[in-house]
């Protein structure tokens, strides 16, 4: 165990590297002497050392440190992703084990596949049009529309882009775990256990269970990846502030350190998630559940 | 027929076989796309604005009064041309070169296996917007095949089974890596190619329609299905034809990609 | 319980799946206590048999029949109920019957648990007491572990255990001790025979190989395409006074021979040469810390034996030999090259001589269709004509009987038995100059163990290829090897012409070795006056 998790910190730590490479060559196309491969890599290394001490760089559009520019708007959108995810997970868990099930795998097939196959900016504005339509909620998609028009307006105002997160989410959470599932489904213990005298619940219970849950938390990180994509939507969608549609709008703006922060920060998390569903999907799939 | 008298494999045959033929359907439409629409891409005033599905525009109009009908023939046209190229690009660049590098001598194939999966790491879309915003729109194909890749490369390269025992012994018996990468290309391939490319088609089509809503993607006057909802975006609240017939023609797309790819990822054919 | 009612009476049972027929109108009675083997080639129907007496039928077979069992109604043979006694199920390691990542003793002791409606520790504590009753079988502390990490004859200790540790009315044994070494065998079918004493349990073991018809004192059924074709004790049907069927059966097992034979070969060039070698380094631990280093020669055509149990260190010598490992000491030529000094590329060069036979059939890639697998030698190392090539192909192909299958079928659909003889096929066109024949007759029944004997031989025979065989068999051993190392831990322990090691075994685990294949006869002489 120890071992393995030596291996995966180490894993870890080469990804992080390459993220802050990355960013580092990101935020140097953007620098106007750095035409040509070499006076580029020479920016590029220039960057890589600016970012270990810790120097981002400022935001070509508000002209603040890049730093505390994404510090403001980073909390919004990890609130979005984190109640997205939850949501996800709420959602996604209880369908991804009811569509892991033989039977209803084969009649659910095709319509999971018609949900998930749903690009979530669609999902988005059919969720704004549910909201406007059936709640009436002041939901509007074309501008941001002001909170303090309406005294109980965060609530309905949050709920659409939590809604979107969360629908990508559980696409996402459903599908590590069909993933899982299949894989464990067509195994011999299951057989070899049955006929030696256990009852199908208590092997599923007890043996298949723990993998297909190892499985969901080794896909984390790919779970994270579709949250943090459909945050960038939602945020667009819903004109919600925060890094996702900051990077958006840097983008647009050829902002190029501000990009190249956000997109570090958004692999780091992604690594990170990865890193710490890997280990918890080690520590699950060899431990006997109880 | 209830699903339990199915036997699985039929099950799953029969829902790749819908998918391949949804995806030729699609396929006609966009060969035809322009004998079969009423107006060439983006005729302005083809009818009144915001006008309801009717006889005369089934789909109805837009703001500008384009007959929507044909502005979806065209945007799923484009879309789909897009994202066939954006498809090839992925599955070159991501499948191919992951099986080979997983062939590659140890250090050198987990070294690039490494620098990948540091890309894999960053959200595909994110990706695909950089790439444009530091080319140009005209390249969005391009660009989604590019950020499609880095997850179809770490996919492809985890697939290959370095440790297998008859790979072990085809070693001890002699038998080159570029035999064993040359099995795995063609052996591999000829089961997964079909199913590969259905996927990446339908991962790239998500990438392509998501960046070009976000307007980083394809450039008037040809629109392509995530600019169309995009555009509708001022209207649908209270014109639901604008946004909800692209978005269908983009949902059949992905889908009938997704069926004709198989169930799950982890299925084998 | 009446003991003059039979303990179980299975009436006209048929059972059919997808048109073919597995059991046709099959009626049986056991009485308690009762122990009957059922032999019979892969596909004769057996194991139809022990499913249905089991209460888990496959869903696509459709069954017709009942059965009974004492004290009990009849009942109809396709409903899928546990037998109304106490029964345990004794399914071979081999077939991956525990979840892998929890460990094998929680596994068996929830089994247990289950069966005997008693709590989870009282279970754990039968099972240490079954396994105690058991002279070689591991402690419970050996199995807390996956069953990744422990070998298959440690898990038919403990299943074999979980089985005893019920205190079962009725056994079902799913060939449950196959390939695993003679001598786990031979201890494992003992102590099955112990506990059926003891226990006074009825037994139905169904098998492929004859091991456990000479072990068990019981009552043999043969079976062929779903009947019985004959009954009787282990003595009668090995007289020679039985069915044609039955005759053939026992005549494919294998004999030792004292007989000192021809030699053929060995008289060419030293293929390999071993000089000094050092297997593992000496543990520096261990009071007689001597460098014990192995020498000796292989001739072109000449053939080696490296017989031993699982995990003896036999591979490890293998890998040695041919430059896949590196030893700590020594030098081994090869084909009059120093495989020490050569790069890693022309080691690659030079195995192309060398070809694999094993009894694990993933050394052939499943996704290649047979011919490809027979061309890839040809085609990887020669550049010969489509013609040649297919010609080649074709005349292994009928070496081995595989002429008439459909050569687009992919390997991985094949029979086990299919498989191996795929692999001679796939070794015939290489022409190697050494054949690495691996436990060649793991996993196949009784018949295909003959036919795999008899291609082999003949390999052997008309290629010239020098073999290196490596078995814990005995008699696999004698029929395809003129000299054979004897492997016990790790070490050589004894070595020389295998006529001389029959004759007068020098070490005790050569002669337990010996006396776990000498089958139906005690002593080894009676076995050779048989031959």
């Amino acid at each position: 165990m120890l071992e393995y998790a030596a291996r995966q910190a180490g894993r870890l730590a080469l990804g992080l590297l390459g993220a802050v490479v990355i960013a580092a060559a990101v935020s140097a196309v953007g620098m106007p002497h750095a035409r040509g491969p070499l006076p580029f890599l020479a920016a590029a290394s220039h960057r890589l050392f600016d970012f270990v001490r810790l120097d981002f760089g400022h935001s070509a559009i508000s002209g603040l440190p890049a730093a505390s520019e994404l510090a403001a708007n980073l909390p919004a959108t990890l609130a979005l992703v984190g109640t997205g995810g939850f949501l996800a997970v709420l959602v996604g868990v209880p369908l991804g084990f009811l569509f892991s099930i033989s039977s209803a795998r084969r009649a659910a097939a095709p319509m999971t596949q018609l949900v998930t196959a749903v690009p979530v900016f669609c999902a988005g504005l059919a969720i704004a049009y549910g909201a406007v339509h059936l709640l009436h909620w002041p939901v509007s998609v074309n501008a941001a529309a002001d909170a303090r028009i309406f005294a109980d307006g965060a609530f309905p105002m949050a709920a659409p882009a939590v809604l979107t997160v969360g629908f990508a989410g559980a696409a996402a959470v459903q599908l590590a775990l069909r993933r899982a599932a299949s894989l464990s489904s067509g195994e011999a213990f299951r057989t070899g256990l049955k006929r030696m005298g256990l009852s199908l619940l208590e092997i599923e219970r007890i043996y298949v269970v723990p993998r297909v849950l190892a499985g969901l938390a080794a896909s984390a990180g790919e779970i994270l990846l579709s949250l943090f994509s459909a945050a960038v939507v939602a945020e667009w969608v819903f004109h919600r502030p925060g890094a996702a549609d900051l990077f958006v709008k840097s983008v647009a703006l050829e902002d190029w350190n501000m990009a190249a922060l956000i997109v570090a920060v958004f692999a780091a998390l992604t690594l990170l998630a990865e890193f710490l569903g890997r280990i918890a999907a080690h520590a699950i799939a060899h431990g006997d559940a109880p | 027929m209830p699903a339990q008298t199915i036997s699985p494999s039929l099950a799953r045959t029969l829902l790749r076989a819908t998918g391949w033929c949804g995806l030729g359907l699609i396929a006609i439409a966009v060969a035809l796309s322009d004998f079969l629409a009423r107006a060439p891409a983006g005729a302005v005033g083809m009818g009144a604005m915001l006008e309801a599905p009717s006889a005369d525009h089934p789909f109805g109009t837009d703001l500008l009064g384009r007959d929507l009908l044909s502005e979806t023939l065209h945007g799923l046209s484009v879309t789909t041309i897009h994202a066939l190229i954006a498809a090839l690009v992925a599955i070159i660049l991501g499948g191919l070169a992951g099986a080979v590098a997983a062939r590659l001598p140890r250090p050198l194939g987990q070294s690039a296996r490494g620098i990948i999966g540091v890309f894999a790491a960053v959200p595909a879309l994110l990706i695909a917007i950089i790439i444009i915003g530091l080319s140009s729109r005209g390249l969005a194909p391009l660009a989604a095949g590019l950020a499609a890749a880095p997850l179809a490369f770490v996919r492809a390269f985890d697939r290959v089974d370095t440790q297998s025992s008859h790979a072990y012994y085809a070693r001890a018996s002699g038998i080159a890596a570029a035999t064993l990468l040359r099995r795995d290309l063609i052996y591999e391939f000829r089961d997964t190619l079909a199913s590969v490319a259905a996927r990446a088609l339908a991962a790239v089509t998500i990438i392509l329609s998501t960046v070009s809503f976000l307007g980083f993607g394809a450039t008037p006057p040809a629109r392509d299905l995530g600019l169309m909802i995009a555009a509708a975006k001022t209207t649908y609240l209270s014109a639901w034809w604008t946004a909800s017939f692209p978005a269908v023609a983009l949902i059949a797309l992905i889908f009938f990609a997704r069926m004709a790819a198989g169930l799950e990822e982890g299925e084998r054919p | 319980m009446n003991e003059a009612a039979p303990f179980l009476e299975i009436s006209d049972l048929c059972v059919t799946r997808s048109g073919t027929i597995e059991l046709d109108h099959l009626s049986l009675t056991l009485m308690a206590g009762d122990s009957v083997v059922v032999i019979g080639e892969t596909g004769c129907g057996k194991e139809a048999l022990l499913r249905a007496l089991g209460g888990f039928p496959d869903r696509n077979e459709a069954i017709s029949g009942t059965i009974r069992f004492a004290g009990h109604e009849p009942r109809h043979a396709s409903r899928r109920l546990r037998p109304p006694v106490r029964t345990a199920y004794l399914p071979n390691p081999r077939s991956h019957p525990f979840a892998p990542q929890a460990s094998v003793l929680s596994q068996l002791s929830r089994v247990v648990a289950r069966k005997l409606n008693a709590p989870l520790a009282s279970a754990r504590e039968e099972l240490r007491l079954a396994l105690e009753r058991f002279a070689g079988a591991p402690t419970p502390a050996l199995l807390d572990c996956t069953p990744a990490q422990l070998d298959p004859v440690s898990m038919a200790w403990g299943l074999l255990a979980a089985a005893m540790a019920q205190t079962p009315e009725f056994v079902l044994a799913d060939h449950a001790f196959a390939d695993l070494g003679p001598i786990a065998v031979k201890a494992l079918l003992h102590a099955l025979n112990e506990e059926r004493k003891r226990l006074g349990f009825t037994l139905l073991y169904i098998t492929g190989g004859l091991q456990p018809t000479a072990r068990l004192d019981a009552r043999i059924l043969v079976m062929r395409q779903g009947k019985i074709v004959e009954e009787g004790d282990a003595p009668r049907l090995m007289s020679g006074h039985a069915h044609a069927y039955t005759r053939t059966l026992y005549q494919a097992m294998p004999l030792l021979s004292l007989e000192r034979p021809k030699r053929k070969t060995a008289r060419g060039q030293p293929l390999l040469q071993v000089h000094g070698l050092m297997l593992r380094l000496p543990d520096p631990a261990e009071e007689h810390a001597s460098r014990e280093t192995l020498s000796f020669e292989l001739r072109r055509g000449a053939s080696l034996a490296l017989v031993g149990e699982e995990g003896s260190g036999r591979r490890r010598l293998m890998r040695a030999l041919l430059g896949l490992e590196r030893a700590p000491a020594g030098r081994v030529v090869f084909d009059a090259v120093d495989l020490n000094i050569l790069s890693e590329a022309m080691v690659e060069r030079l195995r192309r001589r060398v070809a694999f036979i094993t009894g694990t059939d993933e050394a052939l890639d499943p996704r290649m269709s047979l011919w490809d697998t027979v061309d890839e030698p040809l085609r990887a190392h020669l550049d010969l004509s489509r013609d040649l090539v297919s010609g080649y192909r074709e005349g292994a192909l009928k070496r081995v009987g595989l002429a008439s299958h459909n050569g687009r079928r992919i390997a991985g659909t094949l029979s086990a038995f299919d498989k191996r003889r795929l692999q001679v096929a796939r070794a015939i066109v290489g022409a190697p100059l050494l054949t690495v024949v691996d436990e060649p007759l793991l996993g196949l029944d009784a018949f295909a163990q003959t036919i795999m004997r008899e291609v082999l031989k003949d390999f052997r025979v008309t290629q010239g290829s020098a073999f290196l065989v490596i078995t814990s068999d005995f008699t696999v051993a004698q029929a395809l090897a003129d000299d054979a190392m004897v492997f016990k831990a790790g070490k050589i322990v004894e070595r020389g012409p295998i006529v001389d090691i029959l004759r007068e075994p020098k070490q005790p685990a050569t002669r337990e070795l010996i006396e776990a294949v000498t089958l139906g006869a005690p002593d080894l002489s009676q076995a050779t006056a048989s031959v």
